[in-house]
């Protein structure tokens, strides 16, 4: 470490990433737990005002598009009665007569506001409405974070280090695009969706980090030390000094460049793709090297501030990841359910286990059939080049439905004159054990499997990878899961398919090297992966990574592979 | 000004569906709708008004409308009340 100056004040994260940062704090709370009553000038009224009619509208927008995607009934009139509220005039003039004639501030005019509803809700004693208190604080508690975070969001500018209680991925883009250049968050794990975007971006990011937006004010200068899990606010001038020493050092030493050599020292080749969300990734893509986009997730689409959700929208998306890249593009459906909704729809015990992936896009065909189209209008452009894979799949009548709705959009197009790429491959996401285990079955009916190792692990050891609490429980290289790794490969070899893997456990060194061991030849993973494993992957003959795959199922814990490893490396 | 008294007939009352269905409709017209019930005064078209009342089946409301469409907009409300808010009763 450093020389640490004692007048630093060092806020301990998790590290998420790599890379060093300075620049200015920017706070994002986004809670509303406790609103304190704060006075207002009577010129600030018509400000406040402003902000509450601002929030509504995004409010507005957000549960309209949402409920045009929703076609069951079930949720679009929880979104419906949702709708009612946020328009509901008395809320309105509720608010605005508290900024008015009290000149209280905007966030605690909407808590006083809504509180008031709450409490007269409970005191009608009636049972009618009980669930509804529950959205009717949801509903709060959003357009508090909404109003009470309008001015800070728009504060992010070149240079910024976003300090959040927690962000969604849509929103790190968007930060990333007006120029922040860190995340530190309080919440989430190292694997948390927004941490695996920002390291996929190659910004700074640290988790966990305990009372990061107590501790720090906004326009604070701070230093983000990635690597060692740390931030520091108020830094002496010592400190500073050797962290931009630090700075410039890596940027002389940085950008090694690649040889393009893919293969094992005896020839076994390979191919890195990269797993990307959002066009802001290109770069990052062809800067590495990587031989085609292995996953392309979508669900950024329908979530967050900048919608992209009709089908000429996805249209333009797709077209430009493919013209900013070569080689196949692989495009999941849209995987949402569990934890990527955006909104909640409706509440279930166990969302992993409940309506996500495709199990929610067979109920809602229109979400689906409009996805499938945007697809297929694409790839009359670059045939050959897309591929479409189905997130979980667990049974196999779920293949026989999604082939039979592809049938359909490809003749209607077809029909329609539209030029399609008529044999753009199936796949299927390899993430719930039944597959693996049948791995064979499920193989014979598509073109070929994907494992999404993040989701198998979470399905084979019951584990919850977003639960700080339990997250080392998370072993993605946990012989168990590599089992099923193994039995997928021989299922695939039998019927004849391709397979790849795009989890995490490609983009880690025990993980690649295990896989291409099991006769994996092409791994998905963030970008700035790929390098790394490239190297790795270049630097022995396949034979030792085979001996290595083998001696992995015969070990007990993933510890003892880490071990095993580290040895292995270093040895021979 | 238009004043009319009904009673709620659902078994189950004026719950989620009902009440949204009744802010819906009144959001239609111009005229402003206000419910009376138990000395309780709240907008009609308020859904966090309406579902304060908390009317169970048997309750009896007063409907006030005023403004230039009055008499269709109170045709239309007592039409969607009397209907069971085209519920079939649960």
């Amino acid at each position: 470490m450093e020389a640490v100056n004692t007048n630093d004040i060092h806020i301990k994260g998790l590290s998420a990433g790599t890379g060093i940062a300075i620049g200015e704090a920017v706070l994002i709370i986004s809670d509303s737990k406790a609103v304190d009553p704060s006075f207002i000038k009577k010129k600030e009224v018509k400000k406040h005002k402003a902000q509450f009619s601002e929030a509504k509208e995004t409010l507005l927008s957000e549960l309209k598009l949402m409920s045009k995607e929703l076609k069951d009934s079930g949720s679009a009139e929880i979104i419906d009665t949702q709708l009612q509220i946020i328009e509901d005039p008395d809320v309105q003039k509720n608010v605005f007569d508290i900024i008015e004639n009290k000149l209280l501030s905007v966030d605690f005019a909407l808590y006083q506001t809504f509180s008031l509803f709450i409490e007269r809700l409970k005191e009608s004693g009636s049972e009618l409405f009980r669930q509804r208190i529950v959205d009717l604080e949801e509903i709060r508690d959003r357009y508090i974070a909404l109003v009470s975070d309008q001015e800070n969001i728009k504060s992010v500018k070149k240079g910024s280090i976003i300090i959040a209680r927690e962000i969604s991925p849509t929103e790190l883009v968007s930060f990333y695009e007006d120029g922040a250049v860190g995340l530190v968050m309080e919440k989430g794990g190292v694997t948390s969706h927004a941490a695996i975007i920002s390291k996929s971006l190659g910004l700074p990011c640290i988790v966990s980090a305990n009372n990061a937006t107590r501790e720090v004010e906004k326009g604070d200068q701070v230093i983000l030390d990635s690597a060692a899990g740390i931030l520091i606010s108020h830094p002496a001038k010592t400190t500073l000094k050797s962290y931009q020493e630090r700075i410039e050092a890596r940027a002389k030493g940085a950008v090694e460049k690649h040889d393009g050599v893919f293969a094992t020292t005896d020839g076994c080749e390979f191919k890195l793709l990269a797993n990307i969300e959002f066009e802001a990734e290109l770069p990052k893509v062809v800067e590495n090297d990587a031989k085609g986009v292995g996953l392309l997730r979508t669900e950024s689409l329908l979530f967050g501030h900048r919608l992209r959700k009709s089908e000429e929208e996805q249209v333009a998306f797709y077209g430009k990841i493919l013209s900013g890249t070569t080689g196949p593009v692989t495009i999941r459906l849209f995987d949402i359910g569990g934890d990527k909704s955006g909104i909640k729809v409706s509440k279930e015990a166990n969302p992993f286990l409940g309506w996500r992936g495709i199990r929610l896009l067979l109920d809602e065909k229109e979400l689906l059939r409009n996805q499938l189209r945007a697809i297929y209008k694409v790839s009359g452009e670059y045939q050959g080049r897309i591929k479409i894979l189905v997130p979980m799949i667990s049974v196999l009548d779920e293949v026989h439905k999604i082939k039979k709705e592809m049938e359909k959009i490809r003749q209607e197009l077809i029909s329609d004159g539209v030029e399609i790429d008529e044999k753009i491959p199936l796949g299927l996401m390899v993430e719930v054990p039944s597959v693996a285990l049948s791995a064979y079955q499920f193989g014979r009916e598509v073109d070929f499997f994907s494992i999404g190792t993040n989701d198998l692990t979470q399905y084979t050891m019951a584990v919850d990878r977003g639960n700080e609490r339990i997250c080392d429980l998370f072993q993605h290289y946990h012989p168990s899961v590599l089992k099923l790794i193994k039995l997928t490969v021989e299922g695939a070899d039998k019927a004849g398919i391709e397979v790849s893997v795009c989890g995490e456990l490609a983009g880690n060194k025990i993980g690649a090297a295990c896989l291409l061991g099991f006769g994996i030849r092409e791994f998905s993973m963030l970008p700035y992966s790929i390098p790394v494993i490239q190297e790795l992957l270049n630097s022995r003959p396949l034979k030792d990574f085979q001996e290595l795959a083998k001696k992995a199922l015969e070990l007990s814990t993933a510890k003892e592979l880490e071990e095993y490893f580290k040895m292995w490396e270093s040895g021979n | 000004m238009i004043k009319k008294k009904i009673t709620i007939e659902n078994s189950s009352g004026l719950h989620a569906r009902p009440s949204a269905a009744l802010v819906k409709l009144a959001g239609k017209f111009e005229s402003d709708f206000y419910i009376y019930s138990y000395g309780y005064r709240v907008n009609g078209k308020s859904i966090l008004g309406v579902m304060t009342l908390a009317a169970e089946q048997g309750a009896e409301l007063e409907l006030e409308v005023e403004g230039p469409d009055e008499e269709k907009a109170m045709e239309a409300i007592c039409e969607l009340v009397s209907s069971k808010f085209g519920m079939e009763d649960e």
